[in-house]
């Protein structure tokens, strides 16, 4: 875990990987992802049914699960028991309730988007204009059974419906009840926080650490089984120091930094416990496709060309990267893969390149080194090293100058996601949902993340509006095949990377990671590890 | 001397609304705002924010508001609640009625905490790092100082400066990693990182235990932090040493036959602090209130950090704090300083 503090634990404000990573080993969703395949798995629903148009799903949830808390008395986690002594158990009115705090205006959730767009109503809820939740497409049959009605009759819904944003939430310590009082903004904090996942929160330490204990209650389901390790500590500290004390034999698994990595590999011990894991990001450059130059597909072609995307991996990044062809990470579901679609997209090719180049300043009249070009990142010096790379690979390739400005990061947001937005910029982007529509949809369709538009019309990112493209991505969001699926995504993707050239992907990250001999794990691919299907050899650890 | 401290009290009470007021209309008119992210978000979300963080008012009522809730006492009758916008640093019940004093508002990172809760769980181990590294500092600096000079131009001298220039020349950011590989990885005498000591404080500063646990956290920060300080020190005291045992009053004083001993530490010495002293103030106020390198290299959680997230986060709240929590410290240090002069020099006299 990265320095600094974990901003929240509350599900309904987490927006950042650590939040969601503790809430998640906390809390369960109707639904659950596997932290490798991204396979929709049941979580609280055991099942759930789809009405006759696909839009309304009825989710039938487990019984019995209950409410838990750590006392700090007894040095134990123990049950939560209502008013009249009883123990409280996770029930559909609980999911209600998280969902109803996530979507209210006065929350201010930030997540809350994701609802917002998904779920039936709740983008009037969230901005004011319904102020009765009723309107809202999630109902209450019975005390186990929740009733989630979407816009669309899309496959990623039951995914949505397990996202932290709709776990349920225990009202009573957040609100108050007659019973128990209301620790409002601070229900997350030690001691107060009250849970039902596989594991429980014992103790925080802001900027420090935070401490999780096995939740004995919790027994068990195939997508989240029982915890093995009884408790675990996440310390929260920069990597070069995170990394200094796994070696010291502090921590047990560590992510190592990139100027480690060279000897991590050449050491016997280290490289043995080294693990090049995916991480479904993705890193690209955008073109603002109206402005002067680049305003012409065939130089944002030959600039994505004439990247060399192998050799930026194996000289500046070093990291195990993998060159990215499109946009939308494989291993998201939906997502082509390398080895469906080994040709899809755009591949390192500086003769093809050059020739488009060539070719537009010869219709122009002007000399290719004198087109003037301009990338812009925010200021880093990972960033910089990146983009002083392509810049050479640019110039040899193509012989273009690209001239390179960078802004500070907040400056730098504003700037490429307005009218201003410069020629060429840079973003990454991470899953909030591992489904390709949570990419190449909520990024680059009109209105997307790095497509903002007002009225329908595009103004700043790639600034690019296209019906058919847009048609597409709504195509296979409605596909039910996974096969079909991946084709129609596949095709978008062509049209977004090649076609029009509206970007430059550039990597799919990984992750490196060393983890002791003695613990047993899975990687997860989306951001969140599933600690509780993690082990330790107690006595490997202890006996070392 | 009563009518100075009370001038000079007064005069802080506007310096510090001039900084105030200063640092609000700088972090406002930088571009960009709290909530752009590389995921932006919808307006309306944002709108919700706004308004949640009253960042939609016109920003004269956003200063006023701000003001009204960090200088204002007020009068209630309600407990402290567990609301981040009812978190007072001061709350004392007079009878029936409370009195709240000091909010200094939400951070925008985190939901569930404050400027106030920053203050209370991460203040205190930045105060504790701070004055030992000043202490390293005092401690090897003012030695080395006095050698240095009365030794001049022997060994000693040389030898003692070249250590200062290494604490000058080499930064933490060398020196931690440095440290931790030797004395953390390599030798395992230390641990690497980390604080040895968590909240609740004793008196709200002091760790609970001042024992091994505490100390073998603290021994490598503090050096790394002190060094540099240490061999400003130095200098210093070596400089200021220097020019004072040239004073004709030293002369008298050797003349009078009075042992060199004693003319060192009875006369030069108190008189050559004073530009020590000087120094003393701010490097006081900025070693208390956090360090960020050295925080970030030893896996310190204390203040240090916020002083530079606040600002590329535009977390504004946590910015004024934290410039604030600075400026009252410094201005302090610098009355306290002032006040040293009159019992160092008693040449010098405000009243």
């Amino acid at each position: 875990m990265g320095p600094g503090d974990i901003p929240t634990l509350d599900p309904s404000l987490a927006t950042d990987t650590s939040s969601i990573q503790i809430a998640w080993e906390l809390f369960i969703g109707l639904t659950r992802q596997d932290e490798v395949t991204n396979e929709v798995a049941p979580g609280m629903a055991e099942s759930w049914t789809y009405s006759e148009d696909g839009k309304t799903l009825t989710f039938n949830l487990m019984k019995d699960i209950p409410w838990v808390k750590y006392d700090a008395v007894t040095e134990s986690v123990v049950q939560v028991l209502d008013c009249d002594g009883n123990p409280r158990v996770v029930k559909a009115q609980d999911f209600l309730y998280g969902i109803e705090r996530t979507l209210n205006p006065a929350t201010a959730s930030q997540y809350a988007y994701v609802l917002a767009f998904a779920l039936a109503g709740a983008s009037d809820y969230n901005n004011g204009t319904s102020t009765d939740f009723a309107t809202v497409g999630a109902k209450v049959i019975d005390d186990y059974t929740l009733e989630m009605t979407f816009n669309e009759n899309a496959v990623y819904n039951a995914a949505i419906a397990g996202m932290w944003v709709a776990y349920p939430e225990p009202s009573w310590i957040i609100s108050g009840d007659d019973c128990t009082e209301g620790r409002g903004d601070k229900w997350t904090e030690t001691g107060f926080i009250q849970s039902y996942g596989p594991y429980v929160m014992k103790e925080w330490v802001h900027d420090s650490m935070i401490t999780l204990v096995k939740n004995p209650f919790w027994a068990g389901i195939p997508s989240v089984p029982a915890a093995k390790i009884e408790e675990v500590t996440w310390v929260m500290l920069d990597e070069q120091p995170a990394f200094a004390e796994y070696e010291a034999g502090n921590l047990d698994a560590a992510a190592v930094p990139s100027a480690d990595l060279d000897r991590v590999k050449a050491d016997p011990v280290l490289s043995a416990e080294l693990i090049v894991a995916p991480n479904l990001c993705s890193y690209y450059y955008g073109f603002n496709t109206k402005a002067p130059v680049v305003d012409d597909v065939r130089i944002r072609r030959a600039l994505s060309l004439a990247v060399d995307r192998q050799s930026l991996i194996d000289n500046v990044l070093k990291g195990g990267q993998i060159p990215a062809q499109w946009f939308s990470r494989p291993g998201l579901a939906g997502a082509p893969t390398l080895e469906s679609h080994p040709d899809l997209g755009v591949k390192f090719d500086p003769a093809a390149g050059k020739a488009l180049v060539d070719e537009y300043a010869a219709e122009k009249g002007i000399a290719v080194d004198q087109i003037d070009l301009s990338l812009m990142f925010n200021t880093s010096s990972g960033h910089q090293r990146i983009a002083e790379a392509i810049q050479q690979m640019w110039k040899d390739n193509l012989g273009l100058n690209v001239k390179l400005v960078n802004q500070e990061w907040a400056v730098y947001l504003e700037t490429v996601k307005s009218t201003e937005t410069p020629q060429i910029w840079r973003m990454g982007w991470c899953p909030d949902y591992a489904d390709a529509n949570n990419f190449i949809k909520e990024v680059f369709d009109v209105n997307g993340s790095s497509n903002p538009a007002k009225d329908g019309e595009p103004y700043g990112g790639i600034n690019w509006k296209d019906e058919a493209f847009s048609a597409k991505l709504l195509e296979a969001a409605r596909e039910l095949d996974p096969a079909k699926r991946v084709e129609l995504y596949a095709e978008a993707e062509q049209m977004l990377v090649w076609d029009e050239a509206a970007i430059i992907p550039i990597y799919w990250y990984s992750r490196n990671t060393v983890t002791k001999p003695y613990v047993t794990r899975t990687f997860g691919s989306a951001g969140q590890e599933a600690i509780e299907k993690w082990d330790i050899d107690m006595a490997a650890k202890l006996g070392q | 001397m009563g009518r100075f401290v009370a001038r000079r009290l007064i005069y802080m009470v506007v310096v510090l609304l001039v900084v105030s007021l200063i640092t609000f209309g700088l972090m406002h008119a930088v571009p960009g705002g709290p909530f752009d992210k590389e995921k932006a978000l919808p307006p309306e979300i944002m709108k919700n924010l706004e308004k949640r963080y009253h960042l939609d008012q016109p920003l004269w009522q956003q200063y006023l508001s701000y003001l009204n809730s960090v200088v204002i006492p007020h009068f209630n009758t309600t407990a402290p609640g567990y609301t981040v916008d009812s978190d007072y640093l001061i709350n004392v019940k007079l009878g029936t009625v409370w009195l709240h004093w000091m909010n200094f508002g939400p951070t925008y990172s985190s939901r569930s905490r404050t400027v106030n809760d920053i203050f209370r769980q991460q203040l205190p181990i930045s105060a504790q790092l701070g004055f030992m590294a000043l202490m390293v500092s005092l401690f090897i600096g003012v030695p080395l100082g006095i050698l240095a000079a009365l030794k001049q131009n022997t060994i000693f001298d040389y030898l003692g400066m070249s250590v200062a220039i290494f604490g000058v020349s080499v930064p933490v950011i060398v020196l931690g990693p440095l440290m931790i590989w030797i004395f953390g990885v390599t030798l395992k005498w230390l641990p690497p990182t980390g604080w040895g000591a968590k909240p609740p404080y004793v008196l709200g500063i002091f760790p609970s235990k001042l024992d091994w646990g505490f100390f073998q956290h603290a021994i490598m920060p503090s050096i790394a932090l002190g060094l540099g300080g240490s061999a400003v020190i130095a200098r210093l005291t070596r400089a200021s040493l220097l020019q004072v045992v040239r004073e004709d009053y030293i002369r008298t004083a050797r003349a009078k036959g009075l042992e060199e001993r004693k003319v060192i530490t009875n006369h030069a010495l108190k008189n050559s602090l004073i530009p020590v002293v000087t120094i003393l103030g701010p490097m006081f106020a900025s070693l208390i209130t956090g360090t960020f390198v050295t925080e970030l290299t030893f896996g310190i959680p204390g203040m240090g950090k916020y002083f530079v997230t606040s600002i590329t986060n535009r977390d504004y709240p946590v910015i004024m704090g934290t410039i604030l929590l600075y400026a009252v410290f410094l201005v302090i240090a610098n009355l306290i300083v002032d006040i040293m002069y009159a019992y160092l020099d008693p040449r010098i006299r405000y009243d």
